[in-house]
């Protein structure tokens, strides 16, 4: 497994890094394109009060006064440095700016990364295992519900009830623990719904595999089939979709941050957009980018250690060749 | 008796061409009339309200749900119905200009990888993984705020962040089809590869891959409700149904102005996926 | 209301015979009454009885759609709950099984009543350890030490004749053959040592020479711990040979029931008799009289239809090479049948493919009709793929599902430009007809016709183009006997008829006996034997040959066999 598999690693890794950089350019190009030049209108704003020799120093400085081609690569340069320059809006370093909202955003993906993954392992095996074929029906139509609802909606009926009824958490102290489990929920709504879908099929298909009407006629209850054969091959693909439920959760936490009124990523997503701050929103996607493909390269470098379905399908042959030879040979007087 | 068997089978029964004949569930058949109504609110409004959507009566502001109002009044005291069925031509045919910007360039990006394989398949396979490495809500706001903020270029991002999905699933289905015995003997029939692309591989694709433009509809509805939620769409008056959403939750008093368009929202969605997940399943 | 289970008894491969106390009373050990069984309104099986008594073998055959397998499943109480409705009475041991609660029931599984499936491959649980999976198998003793239990497990894999049980118990189930797969199963199964046996299948995906060993190793095991077995299979001759009783299931009927002799010899039914007539192992002779008048119609000096001379080719995956062909040489004289056989990996496939141009050979020459096949061009190919068609092994895959019959017999017509547009639709009809089918099928699509016909509606598209050589790949493989037989019966009327050429590829002997004049025996790429039928079948040389030849079920025909 090792050599096969450290080549595979590598090739991958380097995949992802390629990946990056392009999403960075990608990015960079569809900003490059917005109507106007939002750079120097800005900074000629008389709120900022800057001369303009000063404003000479800063166009300089990101090399506004030179073909897209170069900006770019002397933005790719700086991207690859780790300089993600500084916020038009308000001057600060972008790194600070990304750094000061990181946390808030992270706390509030994470709860919702578990939930979604809680809420979907439960629908999933009260749709296998539910003794009511009616409650199963109903059940097994939560997760098209789920999918259909807007993610404001959700949010703003979570405050309805949750806040102003229940007083079960405030809006003015978004970032309680209680504020932000709700707000993680409307976040994991969404997202749970494709990840219960997935589990729901997968669950099904493997129930009717062969070997678990081997492992019953062995005389397995269901709950210890379900625990000892089941979850795990249904579970495991799932795990290369963590990447995708982590992208969608990034995307979700714009809408969520503000309809809470949380200040995270979300929040400076939203000002940068209204306020064109152009440096904000490169730094931010490509952020998300980084983070979408980490994930995604992780998910895929587990998989085939935890799925031995998965590895390197050329040991699988040779062995199993091995095997058939080697069986003939016992077999058959060659 | 033996030789007869070679010339007819009989114990072989053709087995019943009740396959043409395709049931409609009772849910599929709700969810068709409740595409139907919302196609018509976006192309005749006018038949289905007599109120104006942009002129209200302040005599009658913030009036619950009631037989002259089904969803009430706003703040301006125009009628929430009227609004809804006005704003349904922007958020819904916005979401087809998505669906088809998705599926035409997902289509031919995903069957080019496919069927042309090597080079071509590298560099559209980075190009698609580029498109799915930045989260779709993030890359349509951010292509958004780049073209402006209309409605028609919330529809445009939207359709562009659903080009990868598209390709990809086209892609898959494109390599599964080709490498089916069917296309093989195809070409042992004197076919070429235009044949088999056109006579055996699009035929063998198309069913899936309608069955996800269905599904991107409804994605593509709340995506745009969502950026238009934001304020990414037209501005007010302008009345795309997460706009509504969006306005009316400053009126803490009055919840029929965020539950009714957004009732009409969840209900559109969850007719276009059943209908989709239909499609899937009858394939 | 307990159940008591004999846990005392020694672990294998010890050889006891069973002492079961409550086995002397004369009851049958299975009693099956009226049995039915239906799915959402569709009755599958109907009123089926049987019994089967202590230490005996019963053999319950049918062809797909019979039901041979609902009623396995009924009595191992394995029927998806909620989507079936079953009837009648199941009773094991003195004990009514349909009667009794899952919780009484469970005990049951495994330690009175065990179950070998049909496919080993996808028998175990794909991400898990064969050994940790056998623990579970083992339990059921009543050990409760890990490490008495894994001597078990250990002993037993040497028991069923795995060469190295320590690596099996440590492996998961992909990295084994179907072969070792199905020992291991077996193994799994008697271990706790139940007092009967379901088989479903146990062999049918397997390789032929396996089939056997499998078969013989259950033979053995049940008779040495005296094991009741039920063995649900599709072939009348594995039924006869490893049977004592025979039930014949028909749409979920029992056709006919009785000693294997009795069923075998003197069937009573017309369906037994017809499936005793067409399954080729037991009929060796049946198209013989109609090839012999073919082949005398062939001019003897007549160049070859098909030449292949020393091909080999090689494969190159991930860093290793692989020799799929080596040096394979071979001919199909004109307007006979040359049968290539050979097991899985012994590169059959591999020289069709390049027979067809499909693949180009790294040496050697290749020619159909005096005309190279190897470097040709795509066009001088499709020249010659005119006069050399295919029919493939699985009738659902070769046949596009989106396309309508017409459509489909019409293509070749279309893409080789053959006659006027005009004439094509009448030369589909005419061609339709040839195989024996009705017009209505025309205007249908894949997904509405049965196998047999799909497979019909393929030799229709070969034939259409009026080819020389038509290259058969397992043509009847993926179908059942009774279609099987009607398909090679078309074959050979088509041969007779038409003087075709056929290269027919096949696993089953039986098969190639019955129908090619000629034969090479392949193994591991390299051409192990070949010469007339008559004379390989007479005289194999080869060991190798020797064991496929094994593998054919041996039952003869009793006298008097009534026949025609």
């Amino acid at each position: 497994m090792s050599r096969s598999y450290g080549r595979y690693a590598l090739l991958r890794a380097a995949q992802a890094v390629i990946v990056i950089l392009l999403a960075y350019v990608g990015t960079f190009l569809v900003i490059s394109v917005l109507p106007g030049d939002p750079i120097t209108n800005m900074l000629r704003d008389p709120q900022n009060g800057l001369t303009d020799d000063e404003i000479q120093q800063v166009v300089a400085h990101y090399g506004l006064d030179k073909p897209v081609v170069i900006q770019l690569i002397l933005s790719l340069g700086r991207f690859v440095t780790g300089d993600l320059g500084f916020s038009l809006q308000s001057n600060l370093p972008v790194s600070q700016l990304l750094g000061d909202a990181l946390p808030s955003t992270l706390t509030l993906a994470g709860t919702a990364l578990l939930l979604s993954v809680a809420i979907a392992v439960v629908i999933a095996y009260g749709v296998q295992y539910l003794p009511s074929r009616w409650a199963r029906g109903v059940l097994r139509s939560v997760p098209s519900l789920f999918l259909s609802v807007p993610n404001f909606v959700v949010g703003l009926i979570l405050i309805e009830i949750f806040a102003f009824r229940l007083h079960a958490f405030t809006t003015i102290d978004p970032d309680s623990a209680a504020a932000t489990l709700f707000a993680a929920l409307t976040l994991a709504i969404p997202v749970s719904a494709p990840l219960a879908e997935v589990l729901i099929a997968n669950l099904d298909h493997e129930s009717r595999q062969e070997y678990a009407l081997v492992a019953r006629s062995r005389g397995l209850s269901q709950a210890r089939l379900f625990a000892r054969h089941l979850v795990k091959p249904s579970m495991l693909p799932a795990v290369a979709m963590i990447a995708l439920i982590v992208g969608e959760l990034l995307g979700g936490a714009v809408i969520t941050e503000t309809i809470f009124g949380r200040d995270g990523l979300g929040t400076v997503v939203q000002k940068a957009v209204t306020s064109q701050d152009v440096p904000v929103l490169q730094a931010v996607v490509s952020l998300a980018a980084v983070v979408f493909v980490t994930v995604n390269l992780l998910a895929d470098l587990v998989s085939p250690l935890l799925d031995p379905r998965l590895d390197a399908t050329s040991r699988r042959k040779a062995t199993r060749e091995r095997d058939a030879t080697s069986e003939r040979k016992l077999e058959v007087p060659a | 008796m033996t030789s007869l068997t070679g010339l007819v089978a009989p114990t072989e029964r053709i087995r019943a061409a009740g396959r043409s004949a395709v049931r409609v569930p009772p849910t599929v058949a709700i969810a068709a009339v409740v595409i139907v109504i919302v196609l018509l609110w976006s192309l005749v409004p006018w038949l289905f309200t007599s109120y104006d959507p942009s002129v209200g009566d302040t005599a009658e502001k913030l009036t619950a749900p009631s037989g002259a109002h089904w969803f009430g009044t706003d703040h301006l005291g125009r009628d929430v119905f009227a609004r809804v069925v006005y704003g349904t031509a922007s958020s819904v045919t916005s979401a087809l200009v998505a669906v088809s910007i998705g599926l035409v360039v997902g289509s031919v990006i995903g069957l080019a990888s496919g069927f042309l394989r090597g080079a071509v398949d590298v560099v559209l396979g980075r190009v698609v993984d580029v498109l799915l490495a930045i989260p779709s809500f993030l890359l349509a706001v951010v292509i958004v705020s780049s073209l402006g903020f209309q409605t028609i270029n919330a529809a445009i991002a939207t359709g562009v962040s659903a080009i990868a999905i598209f390709a990809r699933l086209m892609r898959a289905e494109v390599l599964r089809a080709r490498g089916s015995v069917f296309v093989e003997a195809s070409y042992l029939q004197g076919g070429n590869r235009l044949h088999a692309l056109l006579g055996h591989v699009l035929p063998n694709t198309y069913k899936s891959v309608v069955a996800l433009a269905v599904l991107q509809f409804g994605t593509s509805i709340l995506v745009i409700a969502s950026l238009a939620f934001l304020g990414y769409g037209d501005p007010p008056p302008a009345s795309d149904w997460g706009l509504l959403v969006a306005s009316g939750k400053s009126y803490a008093t009055a919840p029929w102005l965020i539950y009714a368009p957004a009732l009409v929202i969840v209900i559109t969605v969850l007719s276009v996926n059943r209908i989709s997940t239909w499609l899937r399943r009858t394939q | 209301m307990t159940v008591s289970i004999d846990t005392t008894r020694p672990a294998l491969p010890q050889i006891v015979p069973p002492a079961r106390t409550s086995g002397t009373d004369g009851r049958p050990l299975l009693s099956v009454e009226g049995l039915s069984v239906s799915y959402g309104g569709t009755t599958v099986v109907r009123d089926v009885g049987f019994t089967l008594e202590r230490g005996r073998s019963l053999a319950l055959i049918g062809e797909s759609g019979s039901g041979k397998s609902t009623v396995a499943k009924s009595i191992l109480r394995l029927l998806p709950a909620g989507e079936s409705a079953v009837s009648g009475s199941v009773s094991l041991d003195g004990r009514e099984l349909f009667g009794l609660p899952e919780r009484q029931f469970r005990p049951l599984r495994g330690r009175l009543l065990g179950y070998i499936p049909q496919d080993p491959s996808s028998a175990l649980n794909p991400v898990r350890t064969i050994g940790s999976q056998a623990h579970e198998a083992a339990a059921l003793t009543g050990e409760s030490d890990a490490r008495v239990r894994r001597r078990d497990i250990l002993s037993v894999f040497e028991r069923v004749g795995l060469p190295d049980p320590e690596r099996v118990y440590a492996s998961y189930p992909h990295q084994l053959s179907g072969g070792m797969l199905q020992r291991v199963l077996i193994g799994l199964t008697v271990l706790p040592r139940p007092a009967l046996i379901v088989a479903d299948e146990p062999t049918s995906a397997l390789d032929v020479t396996i089939q056997k060993l499998i078969l013989d190793l259950l033979s053995d095991l049940r008779r040495d711990l005296g094991i009741s077995l039920l063995l649900i299979t599709h072939d009348l001759a594995v039924a006869a040979e490893r049977a004592d009783s025979i039930v014949v299931l028909k749409n979920g009927i029992v056709e006919e029931s009785g000693s294997s002799s009795q069923v075998f010899s003197t069937p009573t039914s017309e369906y037994a008799r017809q499936l005793h007539a067409d399954v080729p192992a037991l009929n060796p002779d049946r198209y013989r009289i109609q090839r012999g008048a073919a082949s005398g119609t062939t001019p003897a000096d007549a160049s070859p239809a098909v030449e292949v001379h020393a091909a080999t080719k090689r494969f190159r995956a991930r860093d290793v090479d692989v020799t799929a062909l080596d040096g394979v040489s071979f001919t199909v004289a004109r307007g006979t049948t040359h049968a290539l056989v050979g097991e899985s990996g012994s590169g059959k496939t591999t020289a069709v493919r390049l027979l067809l141009g499909l693949e180009q050979p790294d040496a050697g020459r290749i020619e159909v009709a005096g005309t190279q096949v190897h470097g040709q061009t795509s066009v001088g190919l499709r020249g010659l793929r005119r006069h050399l068609q295919l029919v493939y092994q699985n009738p659902f895959t070769s046949l596009d599902p989106t396309w309508r019959v017409s459509k489909i017999v019409r293509e070749p017509l279309d893409r080789f430009h053959v006659g006027e547009r005009a004439d094509r639709a009448r030369l589909v009809e005419q061609t339709i007809e040839e195989v024996g089918l009705p017009a209505s099928v025309l205007s249908r699509r894949p997904g509405q016709l049965s196998g047999g016909q799909r497979q019909r509606v393929a030799i229709a598209r070969a034939l259409i183009v009026r080819p020389d050589v038509l290259v058969l790949d397992e043509p009847t493989s993926a179908l059942d006997v009774s279609v099987q037989a009607g398909i090679l019966e078309l074959l050979s009327r088509l041969q007779r008829e038409h003087g075709l050429s056929y290269l027919l590829v096949s696993h089953d002997l039986a098969l190639v006996r019955q129908l090619a004049d000629t034969v090479t025996v392949l193994q591991r790429g390299k051409v192990i034997e070949s010469g007339a039928v008559d004379q390989i079948f007479a005289r194999p040389k080869h060991a190798y040959t020797r064991a496929l030849l094994a593998a054919i079920p041996r039952t003869s025909p009793g006298p008097g066999h009534p026949i025609a």
